[in-house]
This record gives structure tokens, C-alpha cells and sequence, in this order.
């Protein structure tokens, strides 16, 4: 199977199509991209979804450490109930 | 000294590096599956890198039913309460992977095979039977739910949970490749088709290998609060 490559994107500069941000037949702003923009833009955008995917990772990851420490703290407390209750016997 | 610490399980020092290793690990694997540029082919586009995703959530899921399943057999061997709080805690997060396999796989399709019908479940056979055999491990909860008997519950469990094992390459692999399914692998053709650019290969494996590192992580982190009530049960038993 050929692997075909899409048509470039001519829509993105200068003229928009009716589902652009930008209402169709108005002026198109043609500045240049800068600062966060100029990177977070490219791609069609993928960068954007990188971000909120790596903000719900961060957010599993805070989940995931917590839970562990509240584990360790449960078998601290367990531990010294054990060992209590062997020394009272 | 903690009790629980090293005993029968992973020592807590060697639980955090490999926390910390897998938790570093599928960070840059989903770096990577953004940012490293596939080719752009018909249909698939930006979505190829799914590949990245959702296929590692059903090689979990199969690695957490063959942990299960060994736990289970343990079991059967022992009679050893502590190998069945395993297998069930595997299980478990097996099937939590599992549904997220299932749920993405219904988006990805939505936009990809069904695009401009506006359909979402079309009982493709691959989605079919990896429904199925969800509800075969949801079938062995119920099982467990229904007998109050520890250790009946464990024994009678863990039989099923080899049958149900047994089941999972001839309805993710065998029947889906006798049938006509959208799905690569469908009819005889390996899952990997050529329009697989080898290059996704390199984010792929790591990929796969990080889930399974995030299953173990959660799977660890489950037993150790199972065998926390299992301790406190065996307490109060033994109080009265």
C-alpha cells in the first residue's frame, strides 16, 4: 500500500474556510507566530494536546505517590499495633 | 521494624525505583509518541500515534490475566490466602485495562472506520470478542461476590480464573483472525501492516513495556492495602 501525503494546508494563511476560527470572508491577520505561540501552533495544534495530556499524567502521578505514602504510613501503624499486642501476650 | 515490608512482595526501597523508573519511562514515551513526526497516511493521520496508546492497554491487560492466572494456580497449590488477594488484585487492574482498551478503541474507530456514519459500535468481531472476554473476567467477580467462604471463594476462583485465562488468545488472536474485521489482524494479516512505519516501532515497545510497568505499580500498590485487611481480619479472629 502506498502511503499517501496529505495535501498541504493552504487555509491556515491568508484565507479562511467556514469552520476557521476566523469568519469567513473577513481579513485574515497574516502576522508572524511568536513566543509560545510560534511553537505551540505548529503541527495542527498537536503540541496543545501533548500539553493536556502531560498536565492529567502529572496529575496520575501526584495520585500515585500519594497513595503510597498513606500505604507506608498504614503499615508503620499496623506494625506497632502487632508488635504491641505480641509484647502485652 | 515493618511487618509487611519485603514480606511475600517487593522490598518498599525496590518498589520506589521502579515507581520512579516507570514513572519517568512512560513520560517520555508520551513525549516521544507526540513529538517524534510519522508519515502522514489517508484516514489515519495524527491519529496513528493511538498505536502509541491504546494497543499497550490490551498487552497489559493480557500480562495482568497471565500474573492472575499464575497467582491463581499458586493458590491451588497452597491454599495460600495471600496468593488469591494476587490474583484478584491483578485481575482487577487487568480489567481496568482492558475497559480503557475497549473505550479507546470505540473512539478511535468512531473517527477512522466509521467516519461520516456516525456510528460508534458496529460489532466489529475484534471489538466483539474483547467485549467478551471482559465480561468473562467480569464473570469472575461476580463469582467471588457470590461465596461468603474465604476460602471456598479463593479455591472455587481461582479454577475459573484458569479457564478464564485459557480463553484470552483464542478470543483476542485465534477467532478475530478467522473473521472479517477492520481491525489489523484480521483475516490471517499480522497486526503490524505495512503501512506500520517502522519508525513508530520505536515508541511502540517502550510503550508497551511502560504500561505493563504502570499495571505492576498499581497492581503492587493494591496488594499491599489487600493484604493490610487480610492482616486486620486475621486480628480480630483471633481476638474473639
Amino acid at each position: 500500500m502506498i502511503i499517501h501525503s496529505l495535501q498541504e494546508d493552504t487555509t491556515s494563511l491568508g484565507e479562511s474556510s467556514p469552520y476557521d476560527s476566523v469568519w469567513s470572508g473577513t481579513e485574515v491577520p497574516v502576522q508572524q507566530r511568536e513566543g509560545l505561540e510560534k511553537v505551540m501552533l505548529q503541527e495542527d495544534k498537536l503540541y496543545v494536546v501533548l500539553a493536556v495530556v502531560l498536565i492529567i499524567w502529572m496529575g496520575i502521578i501526584f495520585l500515585l505517590f500519594r497513595t503510597d505514602r498513606k500505604i507506608d504510613r498504614l503499615e508503620r501503624n499496623m506494625t506497632e499495633r502487632i508488635s504491641e499486642k505480641s509484647s502485652r501476650s | 521494624m515493618n511487618v509487611f515490608a519485603g514480606k511475600d512482595g517487593v522490598r518498599p526501597s525496590t518498589y520506589r525505583i521502579i515507581r520512579n523508573v516507570v514513572v519517568v519511562w512512560l513520560t517520555l514515551v508520551i513525549l516521544s509518541g507526540f513529538l517524534l513526526s510519522i508519515p502522514r497516511i489517508a484516514i489515519l493521520e495524527h491519529t496513528a500515534r493511538n498505536l502509541y496508546f491504546h494497543v499497550p492497554m490490551w498487552f497489559t491487560m493480557m500480562a495482568a490475566f497471565i500474573v492472575s492466572a499464575y497467582h491463581s494456580l499458586r493458590h491451588l497449590q497452597s491454599g495460600d490466602l495471600r496468593r488469591d488477594v494476587r490474583a484478584l488484585q491483578a485481575a482487577r487492574v487487568g480489567a481496568l485495562f482492558g475497559i480503557l482498551g475497549l473505550i479507546t478503541g470505540i473512539v478511535w474507530a468512531r473517527f477512522t472506520w466509521y467516519v461520516g456514519t456516525n456510528v460508534w459500535w458496529n460489532f466489529d468481531p475484534k471489538q466483539t470478542l474483547a467485549a467478551v472476554q471482559l465480561l468473562i473476567y467480569g464473570a469472575y467477580f461476580t463469582l467471588r461476590s457470590a461465596i461468603d467462604d474465604s476460602e471456598k471463594r479463593a479455591r472455587i476462583a481461582a479454577v475459573y480464573n484458569l479457564f478464564a485465562v485459557v480463553t484470552v488468545p483464542f478470543l483476542l488472536y485465534v477467532l478475530p483472525r478467522q473473521m472479517e474485521s477492520l481491525h489489523p489482524g484480521a483475516e490471517g494479516n499480522p497486526a503490524f501492516s505495512e503501512i506500520t512505519h517502522p519508525v513508530m516501532r520505536l515508541v511502540f515497545y517502550p510503550a508497551v513495556i511502560g504500561f505493563i510497568g504502570l499495571f505492576w505499580v498499581l497492581y503492587t500498590q493494591r496488594v499491599r492495602m489487600a493484604q493490610m485487611v487480610l492482616r486486620s481480619n486475621e486480628m480480630e479472629e483471633a481476638e474473639l
